[in-house]
C-alpha cells in the first residue's frame, strides 16, 4: 500500500512539474526562514543554560528609587562579594567581574585584548572548561592569567601556553596557570583572558565603600536555598553595611539573565529581549503557515484532477481513512523534499544571517536531536499542510466523482479564499510593521546630536598618554594633525558614569536625582563642537579655578531649577565630612550621549579635577583624514611607543547605536520579503487553476464579444478582491502592533495613514502582477481550441 | 442474489425534487447477465450505483446474498463491494498515473492481497484479456479497447461475484465494443452474475434479460433467448 502511495506521489510530482515547483519551493522557503529563526531564538533561549550550576548561579541587583521613578541595576560595589559570602550562609560562592582592556605583549607581538578581573570562585561557579590547568587554584597567585585557547593561539602560536610569560602593559609580568576552551556563542560574558582580583587591588582598583556601583557580582547560593530565600536576607545588605539607606539588594536567577532583563515599578521581572524573540517567533510561525497554505490552495485548487482518483479507489475497496492517510503521507513526503531543500537554502544563507543577526550560528549535523527536531518538523509541516486536502480530497462520493457531474465549490466563502485571506493578512502586517521599523530607524537616525560628529576621532588613554597628555596635546595641535583636543571621561557616544550625590541651593533633599557625568580638561565646546547658550567653555590655561569648574546641560539647568545657572555653586562630597565646591562656567544645548531614542537626561560635565579615560580629537580641516591620523600616529608614537594607534570615528560609534533596530528592520524587510514571495507563489499557481477551470466560460465569453482586457479583469478581480478583506482585517492588526511596539521609544514616530496607502498598493500592485499574468495567459488563448474540449 | 423492493431515490434541490427510482422491485439470479436500458434519465444508473453499494436507497429494501444491506454503513458497504463486486465504466476510470499493472493490482491492495500473491493473480488476468504486453504502459499510452480491457481486468481481479457494468462500450468503435461484449460474455459463462447498464440494443442481445426502466419504474423485462 505504502509502495503504491509513494509510486503515485512521485508521478504525480513529476507529471504536475509547475504545481510541484511552486509547492516544494513555497514549503522549502518557508521552511527554510522558520528554521533560520528558530535557529536564532534556541541561540537566544540557551544562553548561559550550559554551566551545570545554572539553577544556583544569580547576579546581583541593586534597587532604588530615583526622582520618584524605580531602577534597577546590575552594577555593585566591589566590597558586596566579599560580605555576602562572610555574613550570609545561604551564599556558597561569590565572584566579581571588572572589565579591562590590557596590552599584551609576547616579544615583538602587541595585542589589546578584553577580559576581566575577577575571583577565583569565577572558576568553580561557572562551567567554562579548561583544556590545561586546575581550575580550584588557577587564579590563586596575584601574578597567575587564564588564558583562552584563541588567545593562546593568537600569542604562542601552536606552542603550548602553559607556564609562559606575558608581558601586560609595559610593567607586569603574568604567567599562563590555565587554559580554557573557547567561550561558547551563547553566554553573556566576553573575555580572552581572567585576571585574579588581588591584581586589580595592588593596582589600586579596589576599594571598601558602598557607594561606587561599578563592578558586577555573581552568587552561588548553598543547594537548597530558594531565590525568594535569598532575596529576603541580602534585601538590606547595603542598609546594613552602610549609611546608604534606601537601596535594596536583590538576587537575578541565570534563566533570565538574557532575556528577562527589566523590571516594572514594583521591581518585578517586566520583559527584556524575550519581546524579541516573541515577535521572531511569531514571524516563524506566519511563514511556515502561509507556506502551509500555499500547499492546501494549490491540492484544494487540483481537486477536480484528483476527484477521480479517490472515486476509483473508493469503488475498488478504499475507505475515507485510508485515503486520508495516503494524502497526509503525500503531503509528508513533499515535506520531506522541502525539508532537504530548506537545509541546504539554510546552510547556504547561514553566514549571510550570521552577518545580519551578528551571531555564529551552525547546523549541528552530529547532534540526534537536530534530526529528530527536524524531522519533527517536517512531520508537522507535513502533516498541517495536508490535513485540510486530505480530509477535503477524502470526502468526494466516487457516484458523483466518476460521472463526471462533479464541480468543485465555488461558494461565497469557501476555505480556499479564507486562506488566502490569511496568507495575505499576514503579508500585509509584515508589510506595514517594515515600513514603521524602517521610519522610526530613519527617525532616530535624523534626530539632531548636539555635537559634530564628522572628523570626530577618539583614542583610549593606555601605557604613558595620561602622564604625556600635555605634551601629546600640544603636538596633535602643533603637527597640524588635530583642530582641537580634549581629555574625556569616556567617549562622547558613550555615558560611562552617572552620579545622584550633587548638592545645590534649593535642591530638595528628600529626593534623589540622577545625572549623568562626564568629565573633560577643557575645549569641550571647541572639540566636539557643542552649542554653548550661556556662559562659556573649561579653559583653566585662562581661567586657573576652572579645575573645579563645571558645565551644565539645559536639562540638568531644568532639574537644577536655575533661573541664572552661571556662577552657581554645586557641591559633591569627596567622603563623609568633605565636599568640593564645583562652579558653574557654562550651560550647553543637549546633546545625545547615551540613547538616540530616550529624551536626553540631566548631565554635569566636571572639570579637569576629575578622572579620564579617553582623548577627543578634532581632526584639521585642512588636511585630508589619512594624512591627519598619519600625523596623530607619530606623536603617539613618539609618546607611547609600546602601544599600537588604535582610535575611532565617532560617527561610525554612533552608528553602533542603531544595530538592534537596524538588525530588525533588516530581518523584517527580509521576512516580509520572503512572505511575499510565498504568497506569490501561491497566488500564482492558484490563479493558473483558476483560469484552467474557467476555460470554457472564458472561450464563451470571447466568441460573444469580450475583450482581453474584459477577460483579465474578470479574472483578476477575484483574487484581488480577497487581497482588499486581507488588507482591511491586516491593517488594525498591524496598527496595534507597532502602536505596541513604538511604546518601548521615548523618541518615537507617529504611525502615518500614508504607511497602509503605500504597503496597499505595495501588496496590490504585486498580486496584481501575479495574477494577471495569468489571467492574460487565458484571456489571449484561442477560444476555439478551449470550446473544441467540450 | 440480488432482490430490491419498492426502492425510492430521490433528488432534491433547494426548489424541486425529482424520483429517479420509483418503488422499484427486481431479482436478479446467481449468474444471470441482466442488461437494463430505458432513455437517459430514467434512473438507470441511480439503480446501478445503489447495487454497486456507491448510493444508498432513500426507502425501500435491498437484499444482496441474503442480506439486507440498504442501510449500512459506509465502512461495511465499502468491505462487502471491494470483495464482491467490480465494476467497469464507460469512461474507464483508469488511475492515470498508475501503469496497467497497477491499476489492476489496485483492488488487490485494498483487500490486503500479500504482494507475490498480487503479481501472480495480475499477471494472470492480464494474460486472459491479452493485455500483458501493455503491463508498464500508462493508460493514456493505449487505445480505447485496450483502456477498457484493462478496466475489465481490474474488476474481475478479485474474482467477484458480481459485475456491473456502466455502459462499457460507450466510448469504443463497434469492433472494440464487440470485443468487450464478449469478454463480458464469457465472464458470465464463468459464472459472474453480470448487470449492464446500456443504450445499446445491440449490446443487450448479449445479455439473458433485459430490464427497461421509465421514470425509475420497470415498465417491460424481455426475456432474451
Amino acid at each position: 500500500m505504502l509502495k503504491n502511495y509513494l509510486k503515485i506521489t512521485w508521478r504525480n510530482l513529476r507529471r504536475h512539474k509547475a504545481f510541484s515547483l511552486i509547492n516544494i519551493s513555497g514549503l522549502a522557503i518557508g521552511m527554510a526562514s522558520s528554521a533560520l529563526i528558530l535557529l536564532w531564538i534556541q541561540n537566544e533561549v540557551s544562553y548561559d543554560q550550559f554551566h551545570a550550576k545554572k539553577d544556583r548561579l544569580y547576579s546581583v541587583y541593586n534597587r532604588s528609587v530615583f526622582d520618584g521613578k524605580l531602577w534597577c541595576w546590575n552594577t555593585t560595589p566591589k566590597v558586596m562579594a566579599k560580605t555576602l559570602k562572610q555574613d550570609y550562609p545561604q551564599i556558597e560562592e561569590v565572584a566579581r567581574t571588572s572589565n579591562n582592556n590590557f596590552l599584551f605583549t609576547i616579544n615583538d607581538k602587541h595585542l589589546n585584548v578584553p577580559g576581566y578581573f575577577t575571583d577565583p570562585g569565577f572558576l568553580t561557579m561557572f562551567s567554562f572548561p579548561l583544556v590545561s590547568g586546575n581550575k580550584n587554584t588557577a587564579l590563586n597567585n596575584i601574578k597567575d592569567i587564564v588564558i583562552t585557547q584563541k588567545l593562546a593561539k593568537k600569542l604562542f602560536g601552536n606552542d603550548n601556553a602553559m607556564g609562559k610569560t606575558i608581558k601586560i602593559d609595559s610593567n607586569a609580568y603574568f604567567t599562563v596557570s590555565a587554559v580554557m576552551q573557547d567561550l561558547p556563542n551563547n553566554t553573556q560574558f566576553k573575555f580572552e583572558y581572567l585576571m585574579p582580583w588581588s591584581y586589580l587591588k595592588k593596582i589600586g582598583g579596589d576599594d571598601t565603600g558602598w557607594g561606587n556601583n561599578s563592578i558586577q557580582t555573581w552568587a552561588l547560593l548553598k543547594p537548597g536555598v530558594t531565590e525568594a530565600e535569598a532575596n529576603k536576607s541580602i534585601v538590606n545588605i547595603t542598609r546594613s553595611h552602610s549609611e546608604i539607606k534606601d537601596i535594596d539588594v536583590f538576587v537575578h536567577p541565570s534563566g533570565k539573565w538574557r532575556l528577562y532583563s527589566k523590571f516594572d515599578q514594583k521591581g518585578k521581572i517586566s520583559g527584556g529581549r524575550i519581546e524579541t524573540i516573541r515577535i521572531f517567533s511569531m514571524i516563524a510561525a506566519f511563514i511556515l503557515i502561509i507556506a502551509c497554505i500555499n500547499f492546501m490552495n494549490l491540492s484544494t485548487a487540483r481537486s477536480e484532477k484528483r476527484a477521480r482518483e479517490v472515486g476509483i479507489r473508493k469503488v475498488v475497496g478504499a475507505l475515507r481513512g485510508s485515503l486520508i492517510s495516503q494524502f497526509l503521507g503525500e503531503s509528508i513526503f513533499i515535506a520531506l523534499i522541502a525539508g532537504l531543500i530548506a537545509i541546504v537554502i539554510v546552510q547556504l544563507s547561514l553566514s549571510g544571517f550570521n552577518r545580519l543577526t551578528d551571531k555564529q550560528l551552525y547546523i549541528p549535523y552530529s547532534s540526534p536531536w537536530f534530526w529528530f527536531t527536524a524531522l519533527s518538523f517536517i512531520l508537522f509541516t507535513g502533516l498541517i499542510s495536508g490535513s485540510y486536502p486530505a480530509l477535503y480530497l477524502s470526502s468526494f462520493r466516487p457516484v458523483s466523482v466518476l460521472k463526471g457531474t462533479f464541480k468543485a465549490v465555488n461558494a461565497l466563502i469557501t476555505p480556499r479564499k479564507l486562506l488566502v485571506v490569511v496568507q495575505f493578512t499576514f503579508a500585509v502586517v509584515l508589510i506595514v510593521c517594515t515600513i514603521i521599523i524602517r521610519q522610526q530607524l530613519q527617525y532616530a537616525q535624523d534626530r539632531e546630536t548636539g555635537y559634530k560628529k564628522d572628523n570626530l576621532v577618539y583614542v583610549m588613554m593606555t601605557g604613558n598618554v595620561e602622564k604625556q597628555y600635555a605634551l601629546i596635546k600640544n603636538d596633535l595641535l602643533a603637527s597640524g594633525a588635530a583642530a582641537a583636543v580634549s581629555k574625556t571621561s569616556a567617549p562622547i557616544t558613550q555615558g560611562w558614569s552617572d552620579s545622584w550625590d550633587f548638592i545645590w541651593d534649593g535642591k530638595d533633599m528628600s529626593k534623589k536625582i540622577d545625572f549623568n557625568m562626564f568629565n573633560t580638561d577643557g575645549d569641550l565646546v571647541k572639540t566636539m563642537g557643542l552649542k554653548l547658550i550661556a556662559g562659556r567653555d573649561i579653559d583653566v590655561k585662562t581661567y586657573p579655578t576652572d579645575s573645579v569648574a563645571m558645565i551644565l546641560n539645559e536639562t540638568a539647568v531644568k532639574t537644577m531649577g536655575f533661573k541664572n545657572p552661571v556662577g552657581q555653586i554645586i557641591k559633591r562630597p569627596n567622603d563623609a565630612t568633605h565636599f568640593t565646591n564645583w562652579h558653574v562656567i557654562g550651560v550647553v544645548k543637549d546633546f545625545i550621549l547615551q540613547s538616540p531614542y530616550e529624551p536626553v537626561k540631566a548631565m554635569i560635565i566636571q572639570g579637569p579635577k576629575s578622572w579620564f579615560n579617553v582623548i577627543h580629537f578634532k581632526l584639521n580641516g585642512a588636511h585630508t583624514t589619512a594624512e591627519n591620523l598619519k600625523l596623530a600616529e607619530k606623536v603617539f608614537k613618539k609618546y607611547n611607543p609600546d602601544y599600537p594607534f588604535e582610535y575611532n570615528f565617532i560617527d561610525q560609534d554612533y552608528a553602533k547605536k542603531f544595530g538592534d533596530e537596524q538588525r530588525i528592520g533588516t530581518l523584517a524587510s527580509l521576512f516580509a520579503g520572503l512572505t511575499i514571495i510565498i504568497s506569490c507563489l501561491g497566488l500564482f499557481g492558484l490563479a493558473a487553476y483558476m483560469a484552467q477551470n474557467r476555460i470554457k466560460e472564458i472561450g464563451v465569453r470571447k466568441v460573444l464579444g469580450a475583450s482581453v482586457a474584459g477577460v483579465t479583469t474578470l479574472l483578476s478581480k477575484d483574487f484581488l478582491k480577497l487581497v482588499m478583506i486581507a488588507f482591511a482585517i491586516a491593517m488594525p492588526i498591524a496598527w496595534w502592533a507597532m502602536y505596541k511596539w513604538l511604546q518601548g521609544y521615548s523618541y518615537r514616530i507617529s504611525i502615518s495613514i500614508w504607511v497602509f496607502v503605500l504597503a496597499a498598493l505595495i501588496t496590490i500592485i504585486i498580486s496584481l502582477i501575479t495574477v494577471s499574468f495569468q489571467a492574460i495567459k487565458a484571456a489571449l488563448a484561442n477560444p476555439v481550441k478551449s470550446l473544441r474540449s467540450e | 442474489m440480488i432482490k430490491i423492493t419498492d426502492l425510492e431515490k430521490f433528488y432534491r434541490t433547494e426548489e424541486v425534487e425529482t424520483i429517479a427510482l420509483n418503488k422499484l422491485s427486481i431479482e436478479v439470479k446467481k449468474g444471470e447477465f441482466v442488461a437494463i436500458m430505458g432513455p437517459s434519465g430514467c434512473g438507470k444508473s441511480t439503480l446501478l450505483n445503489i447495487l454497486g453499494m456507491l448510493d444508498d436507497p432513500d426507502s425501500g429494501s435491498y437484499v444482496f446474498n441474503g442480506v439486507e444491506v440498504a442501510h449500512f454503513t459506509e465502512r461495511k458497504r465499502a468491505d462487502l463491494r471491494k470483495h464482491n463486486i467490480g465494476f467497469v465504466f464507460q469512461s474507464f476510470n483508469l488511475i492515470d498515473e498508475l501503469t496497467v499493472f497497477e491499476n489492476v493490482e489496485l483492488p488487490l491492495i485494498y483487500t490486503g492481497v500479500p504482494s507475490a500473491e498480487r503479481v501472480k493473480r495480475v499477471e494472470e488476468v492480464l494474460d486472459k484479456m491479452q493485455i500483458m504486453h501493455r503491463r508498464n504502459h500508462y493508460p493514456q499510452q493505449l487505445s480505447g479497447g485496450q483502456q477498457q480491457r484493462v478496466a475489465i481486468s481490474r474488476a474481475v481481479v478479485n474474482k467477484p461475484k458480481l459485475i456491473l457494468a456502466d455502459e462499457p462500450t460507450g466510448n469504443l468503435d463497434s469492433s472494440n465494443g464487440n470485443e468487450v461484449m464478449e469478454l463480458l460474455t464469457d465472464l458470465n459463462e464463468q459464472g459472474t452474475t453480470i448487470i449492464m447498464v446500456t443504450h445499446s440494443e445491440h449490446d443487450a442481445r448479449y445479455s439473458h434479460r433485459i430490464i427497461r426502466l421509465l421514470d425509475g419504474q420497470t415498465v417491460v423485462e424481455n426475456i432474451m433467448i
